[in-house]
């Protein structure tokens, strides 16, 4: 009996080995975390009022993704490498634009060279931009018209599918 | 992990229980825990991946582990599920074939929770059975419920299959690959989806169908 499990006893050891060698390796992947340079050297994000922001929007002839962070908020971090692919598969035919709410200039920053998302932002502490528009806790993803005229909104950490089709939408209502 | 997410979650354990009543024969001992264990499992190891792939440590952000939600990659939850169930189930891996049709049918579950979501269209279509976005007149594929409908067929074929070491598991892999491969056309994305992972499985599947019941023959005919 044992020397006919050897074979699939040694396969299941490696394949047990190799698991933990992965998990080994994905705890010590290493996060770039910035240094007090790259931080400081960036300017501060201009703040805005929420009709400041609604003019902004208006003079932009193009339909808009304006994402809703902060540098406390743990899903802000998962949906930065979304956004970024985003933003430079679809940059030059959508404007993105970051709101960053209840948070801190330094913070912000730090936020910013640590995930390198690298569209315009606002710095709105009271988040008077949110509130505008009606949106509902952090992170939150507002679709804009080329008019500046709210499309969609999404409450929540955003997935693949949701930011792709609404992309899609947004590309058909401004063609 | 998000509500509608945790909705998704319960119909695909729902529709992992209902086929383990289906395809009784032969189960191993509390096959839904096993399928749940196996579930976690892969979740957790699929998170992980996705984490490290996105440059976030677990260590120093611990928490982002169950952000769910913040992407899960799928290869390798669908290799720590099947190692999960493998280590779960003391190494029987004879035993995969008892659930593998359970699991295709929680899979379609899963897919079909897409309903509680509202996340099931997918790229725009003009065909008489689509339909469009809330405040949209753009007429989308529902390409989740094509899934869904293709791993309950998938898991029926499963659980006609001859009763063979790896030829019920693998088929499962294989057609859950096959119906996902078919589907990734059909949904929006802005990376074209793990289509690679997709074409894995179906190999691995075809490979595990052709080896499985070569080795137990081995097995059972090799000197003792």
């Amino acid at each position: 009996m044992p020397s006919r499990d050897r074979p699939l006893g040694q396969l299941f050891t490696m394949l047990k080995r190799s698991l933990v060698l992965m998990l080994i390796l994905v705890a010590c992947g290493g996060t770039a975390t910035p240094g007090p340079d790259d931080v400081g050297s960036r300017p501060d994000l201009p703040p805005t009022t929420a009709e400041e922001f609604e003019a902004h929007l208006g003079g932009i002839d193009r339909p808009a993704v304006v994402t809703v962070w902060a540098s406390w908020c743990l899903p802000c971090r998962s949906e930065a490498p979304l956004l970024n692919q985003a933003y430079e598969q679809y940059g030059s035919q959508i404007e993105f634009i970051g709101v960053d709410v209840q948070d801190s200039q330094t913070n912000a920053k730090a936020f910013l060279a640590e995930f390198g998302l690298e569209f315009d932002h606002f710095f709105d502490r009271d988040r008077e931009v949110v509130n505008f528009y009606a949106g509902i806790g952090t992170p939150v993803t507002f679709f804009f018209a080329p008019n500046g005229e709210l499309f969609k909104t999404h409450n929540g950490i955003l997935d693949e599918r949701t930011l792709a089709l609404n992309i899609d939408e947004l590309l058909r209502l401004g063609s | 992990m998000e509500f509608t997410l945790l909705w998704a979650a319960l119909t695909a354990i729902g529709f992992s229980w209902v086929g383990t009543r289906l395809w009784s024969d032969r189960l191993p001992d509390h096959p839904t825990d096993r399928i749940i264990g196996a579930a976690v499992g892969g979740l957790i190891v699929g998170r992980l991946v996705a984490m490290a792939s996105q440059g976030i440590n677990p260590l120093t952000h611990p928490l982002d582990i169950l952000i769910v939600r913040g992407g899960v990659h799928t290869g390798a939850a669908s290799v720590g599920a099947i190692v999960t169930y493998l280590w779960a189930d003391k190494w029987r891996i004879a035993d995969l074939d008892a659930t593998a049709p359970a699991a295709v049918l929680g899979l379609a579950g899963w897919h079909a929770g897409c309903l509680w979501r509202g996340a099931c269209l997918g790229t725009a279509s003009g065909l008489p059975w689509t339909w469009a976005e809330p405040g949209s007149a753009v007429t989308r594929h529902p390409v989740e419920i094509y899934a869904a409908a293709g791993l309950i067929v998938a898991a029926w074929l499963v659980s006609r299959l001859p009763w063979r070491l790896l030829t019920r598991a693998g088929a499962a892999l294989a057609v859950v690959g096959l119906v996902r491969l078919l589907t990734e056309p059909m949904r929006p994305s802005l990376t074209g989806g793990p289509v690679g992972w997709y074409v894995a499985a179906v190999a691995f599947g075809g490979l595990g169908m052709w080896l499985g019941p070569r080795l137990a023959g081995h097995r059972v005919t090799a000197p003792t």
